[in-house]
């Protein structure tokens, strides 16, 4: 009966819904001319995080700078779509593009560094590829990839402001990425190197694996506070997610700003509880800095500004620049933050940090 | 009131029928001896564990997935599963924290933008049911959809953002001690006390019973089945929103994320707690036990030193155990 009463309007809403989507489905009007300016893509995961929001934003103000038309591709995590859209895009755009992208995972580089090579677009990777991928495989499509920070650098440098804040002795509880995680891992590695380098004055207590998660750092701090008390002098986290998780769980103990904690990443609640003496570090990687000029070494390789083929293998595969925050600089990171300095499109190589490694 | 609730369902009353209802209760004590066990072998291996600060941070650490096991028991017990939880968190954490005293615009409305976001929880809970019943989409695919969009929407709102919370009276929901424990386990007992509640003296709470039970005999005997099941979806996203506001309590800020890993939690509790995910058996007070055997466990891992590297699959293997000691075998013919 009830199937009888409904089902016509059923199969209208269903409609309705239909056309909705086809009609977010078709492309912006404007962008069928896109043919004779080169187009601008920024390719991402997720727009839920701070630091791919900023990302995209950072492409963007590259494109109004340059004054070419842009797209933001999110994948959702989904590598099928990532590729779908890459490739919708090439088509379009009959390979008159210039691409930014954080693959969804390593593997999906290769298959998108290909596509726009076999089109003559022009790309630029961020964070993930494969190993045994090099930009100069790929002459003149490839231009290069770029890791915003050395995990093991500031995974250490964090470790390091952390000891300093502890009057250079005690027990630690460290909070861990996801296990297969590079950046996790490298973070990791930095923490253990300035773990020995303090000579056994520094001991970890205990390192758990809270998968990033705010949630699951502040129940793994919860019971760390049981089991060892103030044995505890400071909570190193390979991200603010967790840092903050971990300081949530000193604030239930009245403990806050009392027992240090570091975090990496530079979100805005990190930035806060800096701020606030909760946490004594993070370190920014300048997201905006990051989609921009991914873009404008991409643009600039495709119009010969800067001749990919000849430039060394350091400015090919190279690690950025993060910007600490510690409780030393904060004033002066907020100060400079409110006022941001624009970026200088043309100074490619001014930040570059080092070859990446591989171990 | 209580023991109906851990039974299976109305007890036969046939003579051979007594025996196995007397299995049946036995079985409905299952997950409390799980509880009970798991707590001694921790306290053995880890004496700390029975202390009291401890007792107080695992009730802290339980009060988030007990408030949405709330909202998630009803659903089940259906017979029908919801995976909006995360995406209903978002939006009703996103809308507490922009509205309370925050670090990203100038409002400041207190304590007073709690209930919008409770009632945001509840429309989305509504929105939920009615495409469940009204399209006829399965629960499963109706509330991942609505789970998405929840947190789509509040992805638009922050634009990838995190806020953080700056009120006092905010985050004193989740540090104010009363008698010793913090206000948020005092919230989360509370709403314990309203489900069972609904779940005990309301046609709701009962209909809901039926309709897990059998829903051919309640059309039959004209229960309004696609109120009750809109009722019951309306009555979980409430539930949702209120755990968004003590997420943002309890975490200090709001962000699209910050739902992320409860939805298996709790679904997890709830189902070890010995509510069938066929529907119709089990209660409120099951998923009491339920919350508590995982938020023990999870706590207990990292007080005896378990390694990282085991502890989701000594997890794992806990739950099976779990549920595998309080199903009734013999009353089960198909296991889809």
């Amino acid at each position: 009966m009830e199937r009888t009463v409904f089902a016509p309007g059923r199969r209208s809403i269903l409609r309705g819904a239909g056309a909705l989507g086809l009609a977010a489905a078709l492309p912006p009007l404007g962008s069928a001319r896109a043919a004779d300016k080169t187009q601008l893509a920024i390719s991402l995961r997720s727009l839920t995080n701070p630091y791919h929001a900023k990302f995209a934003q950072g492409g963007k103000n590259f494109a109004a700078a340059a004054g070419l038309p842009i797209e933001v591709l999110v994948t959702e995590g989904n590598s099928e779509k990532g590729i779908q859209d890459v490739s919708a895009l090439l088509n379009r755009t009959g390979g008159n593009m210039c691409l930014c992208i954080d693959p969804n995972d390593s593997p999906d580089a290769a298959v998108i560094v290909k596509a726009c090579a076999a089109a003559s677009a022009y790309v630029v990777t961020i964070w993930n590829k494969p190993a045994d991928l090099h930009p100069w495989d790929y002459n003149p499509n490839y231009v290069a990839h770029i890791i915003p920070g050395d995990g093991v650098t500031y995974g250490k440098l964090m470790a390091e402001t952390l000891f300093e804040s502890m009057g250079g002795e005690g027990g630690i509880v460290t909070l861990g990425g996801i296990f297969s995680n590079v950046p996790a891992i490298e973070r990791r590695a930095g923490l253990m190197q300035a773990v020995e380098a303090s000579n056994g004055k520094v001991k970890i207590l205990d390192f758990q694996v809270a998968d990033w998660l705010l949630p699951k750092a502040l129940t793994i701090t919860q019971a760390w506070i049981t089991r060892f008390g103030d044995k505890i002098k400071g909570i190193w986290a390979a991200n603010d997610e967790m840092a903050l998780g971990a300081v949530q769980a000193l604030r239930q103990e009245g403990l806050a700003g009392k027992i240090p904690v570091t975090g990496i990443d530079g979100t805005p609640p990190a930035i806060a509880a800096v701020k606030a003496g909760t946490m004594v570090g993070t370190v920014d990687w300048d997201p905006l800095w990051v989609g921009g000029m991914g873009l404008s070494i991409c643009y600039n390789a495709k119009i010969g500004k800067i001749d990919d083929a000849k430039e060394p293998h350091l400015h090919r595969e190279f690690y950025g620049t993060g910007v600490p925050v510690t409780r030393k600089n904060i004033n002066e990171y907020l100060a400079a933050s409110a006022h941001p300095k624009p970026i200088d499109y043309n100074d490619f190589w001014g930040r570059v940090k080092g070859q990446i490694r591989y171990s | 009131m209580s023991a109906p609730t851990t039974v299976a369902g109305p007890a036969p009353a046939s003579a051979r029928g007594s025996r196995r209802a007397a299995g049946v209760q036995l079985r409905g004590l299952v997950p409390l001896g799980v509880l009970i066990l798991l707590c001694a072998v921790i306290s053995v291996m880890a004496p700390e564990f029975s202390s009291l600060g401890n007792l107080r941070r695992l009730l802290s650490a339980a009060a988030i997935p007990m408030v949405l096991a709330c909202g998630m028991t009803f659903v089940i017990l259906l017979g029908s599963i919801d995976l909006s939880v995360e995406g209903v968190i978002a939006v009703g954490a996103v809308i507490l924290s922009l509205l309370v005293a925050n670090g990203v615009n100038q409002n400041d409305f207190g304590l007073v933008a709690v209930p919008l976001a409770i009632l945001a929880g509840a429309a989305l809970g509504l929105v939920n049911g009615l495409i469940h019943v009204h399209l006829r989409i399965p629960s499963l695919i109706a509330s991942l959809g609505v789970g998405f969009a929840g947190i789509g929407v509040a992805t638009l709102i922050l634009g990838g953002s995190a806020v953080p919370v700056t009120d006092p009276l905010v985050q004193s929901i989740a540090f104010q001690r009363l008698l010793g424990l913090p206000g948020i386990v005092w919230i989360a007992a509370a709403a314990v006390g309203i489900a069972w509640l609904i779940q005990e003296y309301t046609r709701l709470g009962r209909w809901t019973y039926a309709l897990g039970g059998g829903e051919d005999i309640c059309r039959l005997s004209g229960i309004p089945i696609g109120r009750v099941r809109v009722g019951v979806f309306t009555l979980a996203g409430t539930f949702y929103g209120l755990a968004g506001a003590l997420c943002v309590a309890q975490f200090g800020e709001g962000q699209a994320l910050i739902g992320q890993g409860f939805l298996f939690t709790v679904i997890t509790a709830v189902v070890v707690g010995g509510t069938s995910l066929a529907g119709g058996v089990g209660g409120i007070l099951n998923s009491v036990i339920g919350v508590l055997v995982v938020t023990v466990l999870s706590n207990g891992m990292v007080l005896m030193g378990v390694p990282p590297e085991y502890q989701q699959g000594v997890q794992g293997l806990l739950i099976i155990a779990a549920i595998a000691l309080s199903l009734d075998r013999k009353r089960t013919r198909f296991v889809k």
